[in-house]
């Protein structure tokens, strides 16, 4: 199988304090690869790393066989991103957002489509500002999916949405996982992780504490549940410690 | 070619909804001109003098935008478009965030042009307004212009850490220099001790060329202040690339 992301002993530490060590990733074409782990455990760091916006201290990185740096012009028309905050311009319509992004890439999907698909045709003309939070976190992930793109990142992914919706985006992302997309993800929702992901890699303190599929996360722990699993992994670190 | 011309028409779109360069930059040149006709009329700029007041502002008068563009706007958006991390976004994309400062440099060069031909047209029709100087001297003055005032603007968003601090001293740039260098407060009523110290303002060597320009009067010390501005832009330019900041 092909390997479009591949990540080999990622490191990235500010004023020396390490925010992430000896990451090692590999994701195949149409896998979708969940990064978990506490708030402040590595995880947008380790997204930006890969995606250029941070360099690492050490390692390397490739997306699609491509330097994120080096070849980020040719890389980011094939690479779909959904960045944690939002970043959009003040006073600007769901129309408008779209219309400017699609102009980015070489090629674009119809956004029309993909808001429908999302459930958002009728904020065509609002402003982006005035959506609900499941609103604009369904519109980010419609940005993210405007190229095109044959990679797509998505930090926190379901963050502020319900129930519903959650469900909605998980149908949504398996038909894209069907068509061959890679997705690389952040998530807090254990069941989510469960429902979509490959392949997941649990960070602590900027260390991979845990790296195979969900199935083997559970049959390693003592639980029958992956939550309880995650929770077991991410705290016998720290019974370990204060011992 | 695409994303410039969609970015353009969308950023124009968010410029205009903002209204706040539509006041300073579209509005309050026009309404200046209008103040001085009405007061001053055609009367000569002094006793003696072969020009009227309002002849002899012109030059002044139509760098308002220019002044409320490159040292208010162009700083305040660059710094909330890092703040927002907007160029942050551009930098996952094929294009680069440098497109969408490309973008906003042009907005507020069509800011000026605008109100450039604003402030002629009320002052031909309303006052009996006309350039006695070279317009080709003239629009190479005011492109000096522009260019000097956008780097000091470019300079000051690109590196100030966060809006707050490129708010303030967006401010401190703009008043100063939009009373005392003569784009408002007409140069010549100042004292002379104000006049000096309005001299240190690139903006005040920029209206005195303009002035000059359009009046028709020889230039004889065209040097100072063209080399003035030419250096202020290299220097603002280069430590902007050098030491912009994109988060």
């Amino acid at each position: 199988m092909e390997t479009t992301i591949e990540i080999k002993n990622l490191c990235k530490s500010y004023d020396h304090i390490k925010a992430v060590e000896n990451i090692n990733i590999s994701v195949y074409r149409g896998e979708v690869f969940g990064l978990l782990g506490a708030n402040g455990a590595g995880k947008s760091t380790t997204i930006e790393c890969i995606l250029g916006t941070k360099k690492q201290d050490n390692g390397t990185i490739s997306i699609l066989g491509m330097h994120p740096q080096k070849e980020r012009k040719k890389l980011f028309d094939k690479v779909g991103v959904q960045f944690q905050e939002a970043n959009y311009q003040d006073k600007i319509k769901v129309s408008e957002l779209c219309e400017v992004t699609a102009s980015l890439y070489k090629s674009s999907l119809d956004y029309g489509a993909l808001l429908k698909q999302f459930g958002l045709s009728d904020k065509l003309k609002s402003l982006v500002s005035e959506l609900s939070g499941g609103q604009k976190q369904r519109l980010f992930i419609v940005l993210a999916l405007i190229p095109n793109p044959e990679v797509v990142f998505l930090d926190e992914l379901t963050t502020g949405l319900d129930a519903k919706a959650r469900r909605d985006v998980w149908k949504s992302l398996s038909q894209l996982k069907a068509k061959g997309i890679t997705i690389l993800l952040t998530s807090h929702f254990m069941d989510e992780v469960e429902a979509l992901c490959n392949k997941i890699m649990i960070l602590k303190k900027g260390e991979s504490i845990f790296y195979g599929t969900v199935q083997e996360a559970i049959a390693t722990s003592p639980y029958e549940k992956f939550e309880d699993a995650y929770l077991w992994y991410t705290d016998e670190e720290v019974e370990n410690e204060s011992v | 070619m695409k994303a410039f011309r969609t970015l353009l028409k969308t950023e124009i779109r968010l410029s205009i909804r903002g209204m706040d360069m539509f006041i300073f930059a579209i509005c309050m040149p026009v309404v200046v001109v209008i103040i001085l006709g009405a007061v001053f009329g055609s009367k000569p700029a002094f006793d003696g003098a072969e020009y009227t007041f309002l002849e002899q502002s012109f030059g002044a008068v139509s760098t308002i935008a220019i002044c409320a563009g490159g040292v208010m706007g162009l700083p305040l958006v660059v710094s909330d478009y890092r703040s927002r991390k907007i160029l942050k976004r551009f930098k996952v994309t094929p294009t680069s965030p440098a497109l969408i400062l490309a973008v906003q440099v042009v907005i507020y060069a069509l800011y000026s042009i605008i109100s450039l031909i604003l402030v002629y047209a009320t002052g031909a029709i309303f006052f009996g307004y006309q350039l006695y100087g070279s317009w080709l001297q003239f629009l190479g003055a005011y492109l000096l212009v522009m260019l000097s005032m956008f780097s000091i603007g470019l300079l000051v968003g690109g590196i100030a850490p966060n809006i707050k601090i490129a708010s303030a001293a967006a401010s401190l740039l703009y008043f100063p220099m939009l009373i005392f260098s003569g784009a408002t407060l007409p140069y010549e009523v100042m004292p002379v001790a104000l006049q000096k110290v309005a001299d240190v303002f690139p903006l005040t060597q920029g209206i005195k060329l303009l002035k000059a320009a359009s009046l028709g009067l020889p230039i004889d010390s065209v040097f100072i202040p063209v080399v003035v501005m030419i250096v202020i832009a290299v220097i603002c330019t280069t430590i902007s690339i050098r030491f912009f900041k994109w988060e």
